[in-house]
């Protein structure tokens, strides 16, 4: 049926966020990855609470939702620090942790 | 009849504070001159001379109560830990007043004669403090009423007697004398200190008020021994043969201070605290007493005829005197030698700055070399004739008054001994009167600057006017005429009227010896008949090397010891300082090998383990990129093959 498709779905979406965390240079494209493996994640919710028939799991979603709003507001306060001080967006040339 | 030293009744005692400012005023002065001296340049004299003038007008103020038999006093509680009544304290007394009179008084006068003695001295308010400092010392020895405190006063009154002497420390022959006077008298303080050790654990108290109280019981023998030590620290500081080598030498200093301390005040501490001390004496430490006093007298009259140094002559003069109430002391009659003492110190203090002025204006001292000084110094003459004739006996002048009743003293008790005393009275007239012969009479000797000689400046002719007064006159207070007023405060008998035998023959001796010094002294004839000429020769040569007595000690004491220290310092050299720069050799030794074993065992181990972190840690920090992406993929590769393991 659809189930297994959608799921397939979900995961090509979370796999991608993570492809896209792993590979992205820019930070803007960073907070994106991470929406998009938010969004599989919320994607995942919706399909398990059609398939067992429970309201709660789509709750659930609206919650990410709303989460996902806040964390994209705090990330680009972030990315904006972040560009003020090391006067840089790329990820990569910011390595102040080096050891 | 022999005064009973014991029969001093109790006084009533009257508390009186103000007693604490007759030695303060004289400390303050120190006190004062010793850190603004130099600032107050000329002035620190008046400052000296006022703080004793002070003292003098408080002990004069005292006198009222004194006359009238009360013992004046004041204590404060001293070491209660130890017995929660103990005190210490001043007090004043017929005794301790009469000698505070004769500091204050008579320290006032020569105080204001060092202010022109020692004029244009560099070192000028130094002198004035040492001066101040000597009379709060003396004057703290009076007054205190507890052996321990009065002994306080007497070890500060040496030191000041030893900076005095050697005051004028650039002379080697003044520094020498300085040490040598507190060495020779250290071993009187010695003997001193045992008494009053002995004293504190036999007797157990050291007021000198309890003495004749609780002594009862005790062994003879053991009072002896107390009473002897304590005569062996009266004689270090009176100068009692045999420890009288330091006061001859003491003349190094100036002679104000030859004056006021080694003439007037401090030698006669000694006298001061036998009489304190009567009460310990037994008749067996008496005989000891009279002996040596007996001694000294004739044997330091008799050197005193063959010096030529005319503060030499003085010296000897009062060592001799010294002695002579010791010998009074021997006959236990302490009031005689007291007022002996009394009038002594007016009679030689006067002939002390007379002879300073002679030495102040012609700048010499060797007899031979003075003469016909009374046309130049017409008052230095007529002083130094009245304390001659005061200090030789002149019919009721002081010296006559005391001199008498020493000779009554020693009529009553020993006949024979008055006859003795009476040669040292010969003995006395005679060389007094040889000094005063050579040094104002006779022709002025043109062999120097004789003509630059003048009288001395009025404020130095002043107080010998005065002191003159006092040789002439002091001694009223002990003559029969006046009811011996010093015999009652000092609470003795006296005796009723003049003794005619005894003013005869003392007259006589007086005559004896003014005209023997006339012309053997002065004219330089020989009387000895011829056969008796080399005997007597050699008796001169013994007396004029003052019987060999710094030689003796020369050779058995001070070569001995120089010997001993010598020895010793070498077994320092050899034994000691070997054994300790062994024992520093092998610590040496021992630390180097402690060094290898810490350098090749300790330090390895440390710097090993610290190598071994630091280049575990360089590679470690390799895998610490900085870049976050990095962590993110090791933490995603992680997830799936913990996943992939789960799985499996």
């Amino acid at each position: 049926m659809t189930g297994p498709l959608l799921l397939g779905v979900s995961n090509a979406l979370f796999c991608l966020g993570v492809y896209g965390l792993l590979t992205r240079r820019h930070a803007i494209g960073l907070l994106l990855s991470v929406e998009l493996m938010l969004n599989a994640a919320a994607l995942n919710f919706v399909i398990f609470g059609r398939a067992y028939g429970d309201a709660q799991a789509q709750a659930f979603t609206l919650f990410i939702i709303a989460l996902a709003a806040c964390e994209a507001v705090v990330g680009l306060a972030i990315v904006v620090q972040l560009v003020r001080s090391a006067n840089t967006i790329l990820a990569d040339q910011v390595d102040l942790l080096k050891g | 009849m022999p005064h009973p030293s014991g029969a001093m009744e109790a006084l009533s005692t009257l508390t009186v504070p103000q007693l604490i400012w007759i030695p303060l005023w004289p400390l303050i002065a120190f006190v004062v001159l010793l850190f603004a001296g130099r600032r107050l340049g000329k002035l620190s004299a008046w400052f000296a001379i006022g703080a004793l003038a002070n003292s003098c007008v408080v002990t004069l103020v005292l006198a009222r109560g004194v006359f009238a038999g009360y013992r004046l006093a004041v204590d404060w509680p001293w070491l209660s830990a130890a017995s929660p009544a103990g005190v210490i304290g001043f007090s004043v007394d017929g005794l301790s007043w009469m000698m505070l009179f004769v500091v204050t008084f008579i320290g006032t006068c020569i105080a204001v004669y060092s202010s022109g003695y020692m004029a244009g001295d560099p070192r000028y308010s130094r002198f004035f403090a040492y001066f101040s400092l000597f009379c709060a010392a003396m004057l703290t020895l009076v007054l205190a009423d507890h052996l321990l405190f009065l002994f306080i006063g007497w070890e500060l009154v040496g030191l000041c007697s030893y900076l005095l002497i050697s005051f004028w420390f650039e002379k080697p022959a003044a520094a020498a004398a300085g040490r040598k006077a507190f060495l020779t008298t250290r071993v009187g303080d010695t003997g001193l200190l045992l008494g009053i050790f002995l004293l504190a654990t036999t007797v157990g108290t050291f007021h000198f008020r309890e003495f004749s109280a609780s002594i009862a019981g005790l062994p003879s023998g053991l009072l002896t021994a107390i009473s002897l030590l304590i005569f062996l620290g009266a004689c270090g500081k009176s100068a009692q043969i045999p420890l009288h080598v330091w006061l001859p030498d003491a003349m190094e200093g100036p002679t104000p201070v030859s004056a006021l301390i080694h003439a007037a005040t401090m030698v006669a501490a000694g006298v001061y605290l036998l009489a304190r001390a009567m009460p310990l004496f037994t008749p067996e430490s008496l005989q000891v007493v009279l002996v040596v006093g007996l001694a000294t007298h004739l044997l330091a009259g008799s050197v005193a005829l063959t010096m030529t140094d005319i503060k030499r002559i003085l010296a000897y003069s009062t060592v001799s005197q010294l002695g002579l109430m010791m010998v009074a002391m021997g006959l236990n009659a302490p009031a005689v030698a007291m007022f002996h003492l009394f009038t002594h110190a007016f009679f030689k203090a006067l002939l002390f700055l007379g002879a300073g002025s002679v030495i102040h204006a012609t700048h010499e001292q060797e007899l031979s070399r003075l003469g016909g000084l009374w046309r130049r110094m017409p008052w230095t003459a007529l002083v130094c004739a009245l304390g001659s004739l005061s200090m030789a006996g002149m019919l009721f002048m002081s010296g006559f008054w005391s001199k008498d009743a020493i000779l009554l003293t020693a009529r009553e008790q020993h006949p024979w001994l008055m006859w003795v005393l009476l040669g040292g009275a010969v003995m006395t007239a005679c060389y007094v009167f040889r000094l005063y012969f050579c040094c104002f009479l006779g022709p002025e000797p043109q062999a120097h600057g004789d003509h630059h000689a003048h009288e001395s400046p009025p404020v130095m002719v002043a107080p010998m006017l005065v002191l003159a007064v006092g040789a002439v006159a002091a001694g009223l207070v002990g003559s029969p005429w006046l009811g011996s007023p010093i015999f009652h405060l000092l609470q003795a008998h006296a005796h009723e009227h003049v003794d005619l035998p005894v003013l005869i023959w003392s007259t006589a001796a007086l005559l004896t010896g003014m005209g023997l010094a006339w012309v053997v002294g002065f004219q330089g004839r020989n009387l000895v008949p011829g056969p008796l000429r080399p005997a007597a020769r050699r008796l001169y040569a013994l007396a004029a090397n003052k019987y060999y007595v710094d030689e003796i000690y020369q050779r058995c004491i001070i070569e001995p010891a120089l010997s001993a220290t010598r020895a010793l310092s070498e077994f320092d050299r050899r034994v000691i300082d070997g054994a300790v720069n062994g024992a520093g050799t092998a610590g040496w030794r021992l630390s180097q090998w402690k060094e290898r074993f810490d350098r090749l065992v300790v330090d390895r181990i440390v710097n090993g383990l610290a190598e071994t972190v630091r280049e575990g840690g360089a590679v470690m920090r390799r895998a610490q990129t900085g870049i976050i992406q990095q962590y993110l993929f090791v933490v995603v590769g992680a997830v799936v093959a913990l996943a992939v393991l789960v799985r499996l």
